[in-house]
């Protein structure tokens, strides 16, 4: 620190005010970027997630949040309408790919399962009109009802227990009302099956069944 | 950037040592230069790195290097912002475009080189700061060094005779001092003054403000969060990850760390200049949101404007952008309603938003459909070629290049809502024509009806919550006020000698100061017999940044004649020529 005075003084305002644009240029600005953000050609208009299963084990179960609403269709849906079975949970838009690509093994399965303790239910997010979900389910051959949540009301229900925090996600809930497995991403029928198979199975054997 | 300096603490106790040269000396000296001809160990390699990196010197490299290694994070295409376009960038430079990404530049903020700069200044600020605030608050304590023999012979300095008693002249010159609020040292015969350690407060404030100021920027990558989503009227969103078409967490953001508020957004509103050189320049944006703080909470309203986010549990929403939505209803081949919706169109960039998109009819039976369409808000005919006249939508028209096939889309890779995949298409022989809102047109071979039925507005917004934002703005204003008060502030010295009358004639006109400056001998020993004191004063200021104590100094002798109970004209002399060895070689760094 041997130099002069005053040219450190100077010095250090130099680096004040790069300190400072650098400050800005780091915390981005929000109003700064206004132009180059926003929608662009390459928006895919959605958060893709890492794709993946995760499972809770019975007893760390968080419990799912009471979830109501109409329905594509017009009929009104509950959660809370289901308990007893299994629910699978599924979050969809008609304009997504990985939605469209799952959509077939979730109509099979919902089949499937329907006389054996488990109930599919969509919630169908993002899309701007019913009448597309209502176009989808019809392409696919869903006969199970769906959520309209174009506002993401049933999203934020599940904040403080497992956000599906992509599109599609999928919840698998069970008989007790607890949240056994978060799917993100398209789900595969082979592991959706089993999980099934797992959580519908008589009350004995199963792992699903938790107290509380 | 060793220092010249080689002495010790100079030991101020010893009053009648040495003259002048370290008068303006900090107490505790900046420990820099030192320890020359020791072997280098691997301990006296590290201290010197530590010396290094804690310099000054580096910490500006640093500092310069920050703002340039940022500077790739504005020119090519980031991760962050907008994936789809980093992929594009490395499809069209297939040699740079991989080198780019193995190092990381297209992820310049989250780059390991980025980091290192980032901790390094850090690590190199605090380096510097932290040893620097333990001496400030010794320095703080320190108490002013002894006065010198002879004061007058400062670069501000004057002496002259007063009738008081020594003693008494003494005591009046440490009130008039300690009323000033100057920090005193007293010894026989002798008062040091200091005044101006704010100085070095200010230099403290300003380092520890940058420290705070990259801690607070941190501590917004970490624990913040930044996300885009558009919004069409008469649409909602909540801010849940899901929810949003773009977003970037910071590095210690879970899902469920959203505050969990819903926008909905009622309408919105642009007003363009009507007529003049300005005419279809945005003169106004306001958008009518309701929003929910908490899923069950009370609904409020909020008129949004640009700059003027709203702002929810400390989460902003800007609003960063406007289109607009045509509105469709497309019936298949089936009779079924495939679709209806406002399907957002992209600005094309034009001073009368003409905007372009697409529409997607995955659910069309028996064919998917998909459609290429420009919106224009203004419809225009000219010479055949159909255009907007002004972005207000006055006349709006679409114009829709129609396809049947298959989109591509149930196979499951994710696409861009903005483009159309033809290659799975083929495209139907419909002459292109303007449609206004209500009407239609036939596709043939009964695929199906497109009816144009209206449009409504978007906006897109992005929502940030930067809990490092509040903290960073309060650093750089304290970062300023520090800088300046280091620069207005400047520390001197005053010292008050008194000798009894006569007693030090030698002294005082001793050496042969240059003019003889200090000619009052004579008159001392003939003029006030038996009593009254040589009174020498004398003054540095430590820096010549701030100017102004060559008035202060006046004012002071001024007042301190005063309370010596006027001045004797007798003594003055001129200020002795300022003694550039008085000024030590410290001063003048």
């Amino acid at each position: 620190m041997s130099s002069h005075r005053p040219a450190r003084a100077a010095v250090l305002a130099v680096a004040a005010a790069l300190a400072v644009i650098t400050g800005l240029a780091l915390s981005g600005c929000a109003a700064g970027q206004a132009v180059q953000n926003g929608p662009g050609s390459g928006d895919t208009n959605y958060v893709g997630g890492a794709v993946g299963v995760t499972d809770y084990r019975a007893g760390h179960r968080p419990t799912a949040p009471p979830v109501a609403g109409p329905a594509l269709t017009g009929q009104r849906v509950s959660l809370s309408g289901y308990r007893g079975k299994v629910v699978v949970l599924n979050f969809w838009a008609s304009w997504c790919g990985p939605c469209r690509s799952e959509a077939p093994v979730l109509a099979q399965l919902s089949r499937t399962y329907q006389g054996r303790g488990a109930q599919f239910i969509g919630v169908n997010i993002k899309d701007l009109g019913q009448a597309n979900g209502a176009a989808y389910e019809r392409s696919f051959g869903i006969t199970y009802p769906s959520l309209y949540d174009p506002a993401g009301q049933v999203l934020l229900a599940f904040r403080d227990t497992v956000p599906p925090a992509a599109i599609p996600s999928t919840l698998v809930i069970d008989r007790t009302g607890h949240i056994a497995a978060r799917i993100i991403g398209a789900v595969e029928y082979s592991s959706l099956n089993s999980l099934l198979g797992k959580l519908t199975a008589p009350a004995g054997s199963s792992p699903g069944v938790s107290s509380g | 950037m060793t220092s010249a300096r080689t002495s010790g603490v100079t030991d101020p106790v010893t009053e009648d040592g040495e003259d002048a040269p370290d008068l303006l000396k900090d107490g505790p000296q900046e420990e820099m230069a030192g320890q020359p001809a020791k072997p280098f160990g691997i301990m006296g390699w590290l201290r010197w790195c530590w010396r290094q990196l804690t310099s000054m010197r580096t910490a500006l490299v640093l500092l310069f290097l920050l703002a340039v290694a940022s500077v790739p994070g504005s020119m090519l295409p980031q991760n962050g912002t907008d994936p789809v376009k980093v992929q594009q960038y490395i499809g069209q430079h297939p040699l740079l475009g991989p080198l780019l990404n193995r190092l990381s530049f297209f992820d310049v903020f989250a780059a390991p080189w980025f980091a290192a700069i980032y901790l390094l200044l850090f690590t190199s600020l605090a380096g510097c700061v932290l040893p620097r605030a333990f001496r400030l608050a010794v320095s703080a304590q320190a108490k002013p060094p002894a006065a010198p023999r002879h004061p007058a012979r400062l670069p501000f300095g004057t002496a002259y005779r007063t009738a008081l008693d020594p003693p008494e002249a003494l005591a009046a010159a440490t009130g008039l001092l300690s009323g000033k609020g100057f920090r005193l040292r007293a010894g026989g015969g002798w008062v040091s003054a200091e005044k101006g350690y704010l100085r070095e407060t200010g230099n403290l404030l300003f380092h520890i403000a940058l420290l705070a100021l990259l801690a607070a920027i941190g501590l917004g990558a970490v624990f913040g969060y930044k996300a885009d989503i558009l919004l069409t009227e008469g649409d909602g969103f909540a801010n849940t990850v899901a929810a949003y078409d773009q977003y970037h967490p910071g590095r210690a953001v879970a899902p469920g760390d959203l505050q969990p508020f819903t926008v909905w957004l009622d309408r919105f509103d642009a007003s363009y200049v009507q007529s003049g050189p300005l005419r279809g320049e945005p003169s106004s944006f306001a958008a009518s949101l309701r929003y929910q703080a908490q899923p069950s909470g009370p609904m409020r309203r909020y008129d949004l404007q640009v700059n003027h986010p709203l702002n929810v549990d400390g989460a902003k929403v800007y609003l960063i952008g406007h289109g607009y939505a045509p509105q469709f209803r497309i019936i298949d081949g089936h009779g079924h309603v495939a679709l209806q919706q406002a399907v957002p169109f992209l600005p094309t960039g034009d001073t009368a938003d003409t905007s372009e998109g697409v529409i997607k009819v995955p659910d069309a039976q028996p064919e998917q459909l998909g459609f290429i369409g420009v919106f224009l808000p203004t419809e225009v005919a000219f010479g055949g070629q159909l255009s907007s006249a002004f972005p207000a939508a006055l006349h709006p028209a679409v114009s829709l290049v129609s396809y049947a096939g298959n989109l591509g889309l149930d196979a499951g890779p994710p696409q861009s809502v903005y483009q159309l995949q033809t290659s799975g298409m083929r495209r139907l022989p419909i002459a292109p024509q303007p449609l206004f809102p209500g009407q239609s047109i036939k596709l043939p071979n009964g695929a199906g009806t497109v009816t144009f039925t209206g449009y409504r507005q978007w906006i897109s917004l992005q929502v940030t919550y930067d809990p490092g934002r509040v903290p960073a703005l309060i650093s750089a204003i304290v970062a300023i006020f520090g800088l300046l008060v280091s620069f207005l502030v400047r520390r001197r010295r005053l010292f008050v000698r008194v000798r009894p009358a006569g007693a030090s004639a030698d002294g005082v006109a001793g050496d042969g100061v240059a003019g003889g400056g200090v000619a009052g001998d004579g008159v001392a020993g003939g003029g006030v017999a038996g009593g009254g004191a040589e009174v020498e004063f004398g003054g540095l200021a430590r820096s010549d940044v701030a100017g102004g104590f060559e008035e202060e100094f006046a004012a002071l002798t001024e007042a301190l004649r005063a309370a010596h109970g006027g001045a004797q004209p007798a003594a003055p002399g001129p200020p002795v020529a300022p003694d550039e060895s008085a000024m030590t070689s410290e001063d003048r760094k």
